[in-house]
């Protein structure tokens, strides 16, 4: 296997007060490995120590104990930090500028010329679908729109690890299932995505392995087949059939296996029924949209080889 | 060449982001009315025609320098490091003394657009106040008062009509037409006397009241370097505190470590290491005759590099090892 973007090692972190005392434990000896390609969850409660494993990651906060490597380097060398992307908890942005200048500023610091940061400022804001505000102070933005652009910011320089903090947070269904959309595209294009969320249904929709943190320990950590499969259970799903049909099937595994089997009619996710609701209101509608256009196309640039 | 190009540009969010701060220009603002009024509603000269007029607008400018100053160090410093906006721009491959710099040099430009008004607000209230002619009398300039006067209030208008036009930020765009309206104040008074009649050009500003600004402009830029500093560790109220007592320390510091300083250790280090703002404060010089020459200037220029140079370190090496959350 190759060599992992991420490589943790009994990464601790104990936050001090002012006088230097102790004043809370975040995390516990923590060891992770994420490897190119992967889409990587850190589920947990509220002030399980997901942001600040994501912190340490970026070289924003220091390790108490243990060690952390982002592409075999430390994570506070500027040439790591050229190829990550960081989306935080809360979209904190420069509320004074407009969505364009928040991406033009970004741009600059990751040393783009004129003409890609142009490039792609307009791809990522048609992307995110912010074009109807993309003049307006991000101050203005309602949070769900602040996210949209704190996405944008952080792929700007096209990364190759992509940490986002909560992503699907303040956004409405139809957002949810873009920002999913759009993390299956990118690690389909072989980004890392790292991604933190008590939002299980996304971590489950999205994440190839997680790792569920309790109290700053790591309670659990695997692929997510390997976490969720009832290996003793198993479900057959047939498209058509009828009433006799289901009853003689149903006699042949009581009498096969002994047991009845319970027989369901699967129902669509809500998640799944809302987005479909949304499109189809979204084709009908002839008004244009005040605030977030639904798109879901990848921004071209960041499908550049 | 990448390193200075992010210096620039988080150089100018940081000056564009306090300028569009509605307390700036509430701050601004208020010091410019304030020096303006003083000359209309006092009587008094002490002496010296324009004395007082002059002496308020330089303490005004000190004053309320030293309240945004400590506020816009606070507004990028602090408030970024705990809304997360700082976390997000050192996630990017920038480093931390890069973008304290930066901050410092944001604050920087922000402070000298608020001198540049205060000193041209200063130079109008000298030339306002209350002066004996033969043939007038005790007169008061008028004319140049009401459009001093008129200034902030057509910065506002501009502002104003910017956003509702072109949707630019109201602030930002009344805290830079000002220094311009009060530019042309100052030079277009010289064509009138002060009786508001016209004359040939004759300006009668008192322009050692420029040096003097410039010296209490790098005073401000030292205490703004300070006050970035104190707001890697402190919040607002404790930063803006704590350089109200090293402004105050630095006043009184010829008179509370000066005069021991020869004879006590202690006290000479004190000394030296207290910012002595006596030395910016030139307006006593002034009064009795003074002139504020070249080489004066070029040696406090130098006192406030070394000293701000030195602050500026240490808020570097602090701000290296400070945890941004």
């Amino acid at each position: 296997m190759s060599d992992p973007v991420i490589c943790t090692t009994a990464l601790t972190k104990v936050f001090k007060d002012f006088w230097g005392r102790t004043r809370v434990p975040a995390l516990t000896a923590l060891d992770l490995k994420v490897h190119p390609g992967e889409v990587f969850g850190l589920l947990g409660p509220n002030g399980s120590g997901k942001s600040t494993t994501m912190k340490l990651l970026l070289g924003l906060l220091r390790p108490t104990k243990g060690r952390v490597s982002i592409m075999g380097r430390s994570p506070q060398h500027t040439a790591t930090r050229n190829r990550i992307g960081y989306l935080p908890e809360e979209a904190q942005l420069y509320q004074y500028l407009t969505a364009t200048e928040t991406l033009h500023f970004y741009g600059r610091l990751f040393g783009l010329n004129r003409t890609d940061i142009e490039s792609r400022t307009s791809q990522l804001i048609d992307m995110v679908g912010l074009t109807h505000a993309a003049q307006r102070p991000v101050g203005e933005f309602s949070r769900g729109m602040a996210r949209r652009i704190g996405l944008a910011q952080a792929l700007i320089n096209d990364p190759d690890l992509l940490i986002l903090d909560e992503p699907t947070a303040g956004l409405d269904p139809v957002g949810c299932r873009q920002i999913k959309d759009l993390l299956g595209a990118l690690a389909k294009r072989g980004k890392t995505v790292v991604l933190s969320s008590h939002l299980l249904a996304d971590v489950q929709d999205v994440c190839d392995r997680i790792t569920l943190l309790h109290n700053g320990r790591s309670i659990a950590a695997g692929t997510l087949d390997g976490l969720l499969k009832h290996s003793e259970k198993l479900q057959f799903t047939v498209e058509t059939h009828t009433p006799e049909q289901v009853e003689a099937i149903k006699i042949a595994i009581r009498e096969c296996c002994g047991e009845d089997p319970s027989v369901d009619v699967p129902t669509i996710a809500l998640e799944t029924f809302f987005v479909n609701a949304i499109a189809n209101a979204t084709g009908a509608a002839d008004t244009p949209p005040s605030g977030v256009s639904q798109k879901t196309a990848l921004a071209p640039f960041l499908g550049e080889p | 060449m990448r390193k200075l190009r992010q210096l620039w540009t988080l150089a100018a969010l940081t000056a564009a982001e306090t300028l569009r701060q509605p307390v700036c220009l509430l701050l601004t603002m208020s010091c410019v009315v304030l020096t303006i009024l003083v000359p209309l509603t006092t009587a008094h000269n002490f002496g010296e025609e324009g004395r007082l007029a002059r002496d308020s607008g330089l303490a005004f400018h000190l004053m309320f320098g030293l309240f945004l100053g400590g506020y816009a160090a606070c507004a990028a410093l602090t408030r970024e490091r705990e809304s997360g906006t700082a976390a997000a721009v050192l996630s990017k491959p920038v480093d931390r003394s890069v973008f304290f710099a930066a901050k410092f040099l944001g604050i920087t430009g922000v402070v000298l657009v608020f001198s540049t008004s205060a000193t041209l607000a200063t130079l109008l209230a000298q030339r306002v106040a209350l002066k004996y002619a033969s043939d007038t009398g005790h007169l008061l300039d008028g004319l140049t008062a009401g459009l001093a006067m008129g200034s902030p209030v057509i910065a506002c208008g501009v502002g104003a009509w910017a956003n509702f036009r072109h949707r630019r930020a109201f602030q930002s765009t009344a805290m830079a037409t000002l220094p311009l309206l009060l530019a042309v104040v100052a030079v277009g008074c010289g064509c009138f006397t002060r009786a508001g009649g016209w004359a040939p050009y004759h300006p009668q500003l008192q322009w050692q009241i420029v040096p003097a600004s410039l010296l209490v402009a790098m005073g401000l830029a030292m205490l703004g370097a300070i006050a970035l500093t104190l707001a890697v560790r402190l919040s607002l109220v404790p930063t803006v505190s704590t350089c109200f007592v090293i402004l105050l320390l630095g006043l009184a510091s010829d008179y509370v470590f000066g005069q021991s300083a020869g004879h006590a250790p202690l006290a000479n280090l004190l000394y030296a290491l207290t910012p002595n703002w006596q030395h910016f404060w030139v307006a006593d010089a002034i009064a009795g005759g003074g002139v504020v020459s070249g080489t004066y200037m070029l040696r406090c220029a130098l006192y406030a590099f070394l000293y701000t140079s030195g602050i500026l370190c240490l808020g570097i090496v602090a701000f290296q090892h400070a945890e941004v959350s």
